[in-house]
């Protein structure tokens, strides 16, 4: 990763939470609208949570090694 | 009537498949390609299919088309052939309005779709195929069951949507359409074969099996309040198997149960806009998903290898491939002027609607795992990234790669024209993608998702090993049930026969007095006509 991939990444959130606090600043369809910046949150929770969870799931149950069937 | 039958795009393809058989075999591939769209011109032109059949059989014909240019290059005639009654198949299905003539459809594409995994011709493909073979007609058993009860209690076959009340019958056919569907606990198969099927092969399997299937769901089960929760629990599901999985084929597989998770949840939710929604990623996904698939098969073609562990860093060396490949991704990442925006935001926004903000929050984390995985996780260890091991990288036929810029094409129109798709959805659409919550919504999802990747990416890298799926419960007891069921019984038989046979020979020595063996073909006329007699006699009673 480059330097100016890093300030897209920042100016494209950026435009987002501009975006946001402009002319969506009164839309309310769920109870998450009044956090700001929740989709960045959840975004990058669930990005952790998936990865993390499903790596615990398959240590303590799911994994075997390839030949497992074979036996 | 009878124009429809002769211009009836199953019956195209269907008659196409024989027709390519006899074919010099130069101008199969042509023919392969063009029958899809014969059939989609006879669909358009001379069915009455409403406008779900529509949708569905269009993509069909198109997908059946464009999967015809990507194994251009193929010489295996079985495989060809296979592959048009598979597509056949699955158009009869989507146009059928009664239920045999679904489950006739139904039971060819499993039929057809099986050869295309034992054409890779390894022992693995030959397990999985026949194993993905015991799976589906135990599914079409459970279906034929469900119609048998249904049509005698309801005296009607013609296919019509059931209310939402359990009864045997609704049940063992949701169940049977269900393992097709690929809802877990049903869904093991598909994981198991669709990485195994011949690179050509997945392609086809990747839009054709479980998409009918949603379609027949969408048909009979709409507003089935179960589904909305299963296809969510789906939606999830394929995401962790997704992080677990190390074959590129396999991730992609995953990522179809996960896909379809959606359709299932909107097809619970049965409002106008959640079955629109469904339509709508129906076509989506068959799309960009087939052509994840013929990126992965570039992949197997050029290097030999499809596992994550054993490759990387030969992006350069297949630029074009990678390219097409990444619109697939984008498209089922749901990057706005793509594809998969227009269609999965409609499931979404759909259950918001009708007040499910769990299962639409959770259908967010499951779109960030989307992205996670086919956009960057199988591009990043595949492609960019550190080499693995040494890997040559072969040429990749032209057709192969001409076939994925049309896959490309079409995720990419429909993606800045929805109105295209939009206006052949079954109920009126009054849903706009191209709104600024939308498109906030997104951006802040799919940069944040890419950074939680990048922080973590090395949690991410490949290992060699398997994930369980339900098919342990019939891999692993397959040898008890072979020793109770195969052994004990041919063992009870053998040990009988012994036993019968020493009696006699013993019997003999004793009524003979003098030990002789038994010579089984010395009485043997003499009992048949003995027996002759005794049925004649039975016949002159009873008669």
């Amino acid at each position: 990763m480059k330097t100016w991939h890093w300030l897209a990444l920042g100016i494209l959130t950026l435009i987002s939470l501009i975006l946001e606090f402009t002319l969506l600043s009164g839309y309310d369809s769920h109870w998450w609208n009044k956090i700001p910046g929740f989709y960045i949150i959840w975004g990058f929770i669930s990005c952790i949570l998936i990865i993390y969870i499903s790596k615990w799931i398959g240590y303590a149950i799911l994994f075997r090694d390839e030949q497992y069937y074979e036996r | 009537m009878s124009a429809e039958i002769l211009f009836s795009p199953a019956l195209i393809l269907i008659v196409g498949a024989a027709v390519l058989g006899v074919l010099p075999q130069r101008l199969r591939s042509p023919f392969f390609v063009l029958v899809p769209m014969l059939a989609l011109a006879a669909l358009w032109i001379y069915s009455d299919a409403d406008k779900l059949s529509l949708v569905f059989g269009t993509i069909f014909a198109m997908i059946a088309s464009i999967g015809g240019i990507y194994a251009y290059h193929i010489r295996d005639t079985l495989q060809q052939i296979s592959a048009m009654v598979y597509a056949g198949g699955a158009m009869g299905v989507v146009l059928a309005q009664d239920y045999y003539t679904l489950f006739v459809f139904w039971e060819l594409m499993a039929i057809s779709s099986t050869y295309l995994i034992w054409a890779n011709r390894t022992t693995e493909s030959q397990e999985a195929g026949m194993r993905y073979l015991a799976v589906h007609i135990f599914g079409g058993s459970l279906l034929f069951a469900g119609i048998l009860m249904l049509v005698s209690e309801t005296g009607s076959t013609l296919i019509t949507s059931l209310p939402d009340a359990y009864s045997l019958s609704s049940v063992l056919i949701l169940l049977g359409v269900a393992l097709n569907t690929a809802i877990p606990p049903l869904n093991a198969w598909l994981p198991d074969a669709y990485p195994k099927a011949t690179i050509t092969g997945a392609v086809f399997m990747s839009a054709f099996t479980t998409k009918s299937a949603v379609f027949v769901l969408m048909r009979i089960f709409p507003g089935w309040d179960i589904l909305i929760w299963f296809g969510v629990a789906m939606a999830l599901y394929g995401v962790v198997y997704a992080v677990l999985a190390n074959d590129i084929r396999q991730i992609l597989a995953y990522h179809i149960i996960s896909q379809v998770g959606y359709m299932v949840a909107g097809i619970g939710i049965g409002t106008e806009m959640a079955l629109n929604g469904t339509a709508a990623h129906a076509f989506s996904h068959i799309l960009y998903k087939s052509l994840l698939f013929m990126g992965a098969g570039t992949v197997l073609y050029a290097t030999g290898k499809s596992k994550l562990t054993e490759l990387g860093g030969i992006a350069s060396k297949m630029k074009m491939a990678v390219f097409l490949y990444m619109i697939g991704a984008f498209s089922i990442s749901g990057f706005p002027l793509f594809n998969g925006f227009i269609s999965k935001s409609m499931i979404v926004s759909a259950a918001g609607e009708s007040h499910l903000e769990i299962a639409m929050l959770l259908l967010i984390l499951a779109s960030v795992g989307t992205f996670l995985h086919t956009g960057l996780k199988l591009p990043y260890f595949t492609w960019f990234g550190e080499s693995k091991s040494d890997i040559t990288v072969g040429p990749v036929p032209t057709n192969m790669l001409v076939a994925m810029g049309f896959g490309a094409f079409f995720c990419t129109l429909f993606g800045v024209h929805p109105d295209l798709l939009y206006r052949f959805l079954p109920f009126e659409v009054t849903y706009k993608p191209y709104t600024v919550y939308h498109l906030v919504e997104m951006i802040q999802i799919l940069v944040f998702t890419f950074i939680g990747f990048w922080i973590l990416r090395k949690k991410l890298e490949g290992e060699a090993k398997i994930a369980l799926d339900t098919d342990w419960f019939y891999r692993r007891s397959a040898p008890f049930v072979r020793v109770v069921f195969v052994k004990a019984v041919a063992g009870f038989f053998d040990g009988s026969e012994r036993v019968v046979k020493q009696l006699t020979e013993r019997t003999i020595g004793v009524v003979n007095g003098d030990g002789s063996r038994l010579e089984p073909d010395m009485y043997r006329i003499l009992a048949g006509v003995l027996i002759v007699f005794v049925v004649l006699g039975f016949l002159m009673v009873f008669s």
